[in-house]
């Protein structure tokens, strides 16, 4: 069992923004987080990741995240923040090799290995090319590539993403998407990830869990997530799934009817 | 030596005091006689016109609320008589004692302050901005003595202030007296000519050149001062040396006029590291002035004179 | 394996410049620098010595060489307790101030930070003007302990205040650090008006001098220069993992309050120290370590270590300027390094912009 949540509360500012969530994750495993804005998926991310306290229980590989210190938990967990901090005059290989700092010694100063481990993982991202590169000079994917391929570097079991597809355009999220995917048929890699495009969400995660002020509301196979009542319900949103053979899933917007009947032209 | 020109300036004191006190005793001694006639004489003098760094001032009547903003005013304020005139001097007027010193500053002076003592006569040596105007306003006559750049400007100051308070012939005997004086000490230390002196304003090594009043007293005795090269770093006449120029020249007397204000001492400028090189040091030639005297250009300059002049013969005992 | 092997072979084809920290051109110049400003520094002066003959001094300690030194009693004195001193102080406090501006930079992530942001100057300054004010007899002695002192007790306070509003966030700290200082300096400046004929002394110390009183000064710095900066060189990689900003360092692993604390306590500590005996230099902690940005690279690996060397030698070399340029007088130092410091820095900043991917 990679990941086993239960109960788990967390406070902000006085109030409860995460409340008696549970969910487990087994190796390997795809689950995506959906739901609206404000709902508390960020916030359950970084109480996986141990960068908030919280309430109740949440296991990585057995151990209570709570429990652990700073670095042991950047050997477990890496965090792909939704807008991360980009310093533009550093080159990518500097940046990923920043991943490695869990693994080096507090002073200590990267090695050849972690350089090896840097460029592999942004090879295993197709960003080998972009090793020299300033990071000011990258484009949105590009530049997601990067920091997907410093999480990488951490060479931490457990994947979490934080809406890794906000700022990119269809092309470049795809790809993004297809590159966590590759990683995850390596074998080696669980993935938690917050998600906004529920088509997406419903393509890759092997299951979903939607949230809605803090709290579980649904948990289960994409179409069993994907309806158009909890859609409607929790997202205000009118929809209509489309299930494929091919694709597996789409989620699909619908405009309002008007009030009279006749279907908007 | 020193206390015969203080003993002159107390019995013309003491003289005056007398007349006031006696002014209607025919009796007394012909001092007080003409010393009240000279009161009379200066009464009936008014209005005076006189000269400051702030243009002409008429004074309409014998002031007998002066207010002093100047250490070295009041110095000569009284040295001439006129101290019963006074009724406030600044925080810095700490000479004579008995000088009645108030809170009122003369770096910032505050001109409220200064007209509630209702004065009608201000004398100050400072305008930082708005004081002369300010007064003017209030319809307070200011007379503005800057420093002196040399003595005799300190003479025409001193002979203004004699003008302005109604003490003429005083004020001549102060500044016969002090030139007597200063003369004397001058000629009896002849021979000094090219000794090199090094005047010390603070221990960062502040100067003051030929320019300021004080550093015209050394060219009186035919000094060379170290600092005149250094002239053109500081218009005012104030450049900020450094350390190894000052013993690159090694200058044959070293005045220290920073021993109240920053604890300078023979000893500890003698243990300055390099310094035990300097001429002044290794002869012990190394003055330790007051700093009120050797920052004022009054009455009290002639005490610095004497300074200046003994230490010299220490010099050309070498 | 055979990934690993293959890249491993790259590896070595292409050195991986900035992880390798300060490449050896760039030491090579540090080091050229400090010792050109040095040898200036010791050769040049308000009393010309003469290049050659103070070369042959220099050359005379050296044993073996049998040269014998053609200074008087007078010049050995004014180039071994007067300049030497000088140059040496120039040195540690030019290479304190530029270290521990770069550290600031890094940990406040703040491109406008400097020693003194967190009200290191404001404290110095009313602690030296007390003493100035207060104690004229006393005077000299206690002026370096109370500047001291001042320094490290407004920067601890505006940690703690800090602290209490809400954790080591960086607005934070910064807003506390610039209420602290501007408390701090109205205390002093009204201090200084208190007693106004000292006025001049107080403004001669704030705008900086390296006059010293000998090696006892040097001496005495050194330590606090020599732990400091071993401190904050020794945290040069973590600096360049906080530019990732605190949430994110978290996440890697860094405990991110101790290291700011750790940061921030050597680079006031040595700043403070410095302060003591130059002054307020103003200028030298923000332009050395940009400058080196420009020419060197961002990494803290490289920045660093550079900015020590480079604002040693500046120091130096600007405190070269005040004594000579109107001597036998001298300048303020903080008025030279801003005077000239600040065209150097725009001359840096016009010709490495637009260069680049």
């Amino acid at each position: 069992m990679m990941l086993h949540a239960e109960r788990v509360a967390v406070e902000l500012d006085g109030s409860r923004v995460v409340e008696d969530v549970g969910f487990e994750l087994d190796d390997g495993e795809w689950l995506g987080l959906i739901g609206p804005n404000g709902a508390g998926k960020t916030t359950l991310l970084r109480a996986v990741a141990g960068l908030v306290p919280y309430a109740g229980s949440i296991r990585i590989q057995g151990d209570e995240v709570a429990s652990l210190g700073r670095r042991e938990a950047a050997r477990k967990v890496a965090v792909v923040p939704q807008i991360p901090v980009i310093p533009p005059d550093t080159t990518v290989l500097e940046y990923v090799v920043l991943g490695r700092t869990p693994h080096l010694r507090y002073s200590g100063s990267p090695g050849p290995r972690d350089v090896v481990a840097a460029r592999s993982a942004l090879a295993r991202l197709d960003g080998a090319h972009l090793v020299d590169r300033r990071l000011g000079s990258l484009s949105g994917g590009e530049r997601q590539r990067a920091v997907l391929a410093r999480a990488v570097a951490q060479d931490a079991t457990l994947l979490l993403l934080d809406e890794p597809t906000s700022a990119l355009d269809v092309g470049a999220q795809q790809q993004v998407l297809e590159l966590v995917a590759a990683l995850r048929a390596d074998g080696s890699i669980t993935v938690l990830s917050a998600m906004h495009d529920l088509t997406h969400a419903g393509q890759y995660a092997d299951r979903l869990l939607l949230l809605d002020g803090g709290r579980e509301q649904a948990s289960g196979a994409p179409h069993e997530v994907l309806t158009e009542q909890l859609i409607a319900r929790h997202f205000g949103a009118s929809i209509r799934v489309i299930r494929d053979e091919e694709s597996g899933i789409a989620v699909v917007p619908l405009r309002p009817r008007v009030e009279s009947g006749q279907p908007v032209p | 030596m020193l206390h015969r020109p203080l003993a002159a300036l107390l019995a013309v004191l003491l003289a005056l005091v007398i007349a006031a006190c006696g002014s209607d005793d025919d009796t007394a001694a012909p001092p007080a006689t003409s010393s009240a006639a000279v009161e009379t004489t200066a009464a009936a003098a008014f209005p005076v016109t006189v000269e400051g760094d702030n243009g002409p001032l008429t004074i309409q009547e014998q002031p007998d609320e002066i207010v002093s903003l100047s250490a070295t005013a009041t110095e000569s304020l009284f040295a001439i008589g006129a101290g019963d005139q006074v009724i406030a001097v600044d925080d810095q007027s700490d000479y004579p004692a008995d000088a009645p010193q108030t809170d009122l500053s003369g770096f910032e002076p505050n001109v409220e302050a200064i007209a509630g003592y209702e004065p009608d006569l201000v004398i100050a040596s400072y305008d930082p901005g708005g004081l002369v105007d300010g007064l003017e306003k209030l319809d307070i006559p200011v007379l503005l003595q800057d420093a002196a750049p040399n003595l005799d400007a300190a003479y025409a100051q001193i002979e203004t202030l004699g003008t302005a308070t109604g003490h003429v012939e005083e004020a001549e005997e102060v500044v016969d007296s002090m030139q007597t004086q200063i003369d004397e000490l001058v000629s009896s230390a002849s021979g000094a000519d090219g000794t090199t002196v090094y005047h010390e304003l603070g221990p960062d090594f502040y100067s003051a050149t030929s320019d300021t009043f004080i550093g015209s007293v050394y060219g009186l005795f035919g000094l060379v001062n170290i600092a005149d090269e250094a002239g053109d770093a500081d218009a005012g006449g104030y450049p900020q040396l450094s350390g190894e120029y000052i013993v690159s020249e090694s200058p044959d007397l070293i005045v220290l006029a920073d021993t109240v204000c920053c604890g300078q001492t023979a000893q500890k400028v003698s243990k300055r590291p390099g310094w035990d090189q300097i001429a002044a040091v290794e002869s012990g030639n190394i003055v330790e002035a007051d700093d009120s005297i050797a920052s004022r250009w009054g009455p009290r300059t002639v005490e610095f004179v004497q300074l200046i002049a003994d230490s010299l013969e220490g010099v050309s005992q070498r | 394996m055979a990934t690993a092997r293959a890249l491993r072979a790259r590896l070595s084809a292409r050195p991986e410049r900035a992880l390798r920290g300060v490449s050896a051109g760039w030491a090579l110049a540090a080091g050229a620098f400090v010792v050109v400003s040095t040898l200036l520094g010791l050769a040049l002066g308000p009393v010309d010595l003469g290049l050659g003959a103070v070369t042959r001094e220099v050359l005379s300690h050296v044993p073996f060489l049998g040269v014998s030194s053609p200074f008087s009693g007078t010049e050995d004195a004014i180039l071994w307790e007067l300049r030497a001193p000088r140059v040496a102080l120039g040195l540690l406090v030019g290479a304190m101030l530029a270290s521990a501006g770069a550290a600031y930079q890094g940990v406040f992530r703040n491109p406008l930070a400097d020693p003194y942001l967190l009200g290191a100057a404001a404290g110095a300054g009313l602690g030296a003007t007390i003493v100035i004010a207060y104690d004229p007899g006393g005077g000299l002695d206690l002026r370096p302990i109370a500047a001291f002192a001042g320094a490290v007790l407004g920067v601890g306070i505006a940690y703690l205040l800090g602290r209490s509003v809400g954790g080591s966030a960086t607005t934070t700290l910064i807003l506390a650090g610039v209420t602290v200082a501007a408390f701090l300096t109205a205390v002093q400046t009204y201090v200084q008006q208190q007693s106004a004929e000292t006025v001049q002394e107080v403004y001669s110390w704030i705008l900086g001098q390296l006059e010293t009183s000998g090696w006892s000064d040097v001496l005495i710095l050194l330590p606090y220069v020599a732990v400091s900066t071993a401190v904050l060189l020794w945290h040069r990689r973590l600096l360049d993992v906080l530019a990732v900003g605190d949430d994110e360092a978290a996440s890697l692993g860094v405990p991110v309050a101790r290291v700011r604390l750790a940061v921030v306590a050597a680079a006031t500590l040595g700043t403070a120290a410095a302060v003591a005996f130059s002054g307020l230099i103003a200028f030298v902690g923000i332009i050395v370590p940009h400058a080196v940005r420009l020419m060197a690279g961002t990494s803290y690996r490289v920045v660093l270590p550079l900015s020590l060397a480079f604002g040693g030698g500046f120091l130096v070399l600007m405190d070269l300027v005040a004594r000579t340029v109107v001597a036998p007088a001298q300048l303020p130092i903080g008025v030279v390094t801003a005077f000239l410091g600040a065209p150097f820095f725009a001359v840096v900043l016009r010709s490495t912009r637009g260069v680049g991917p």
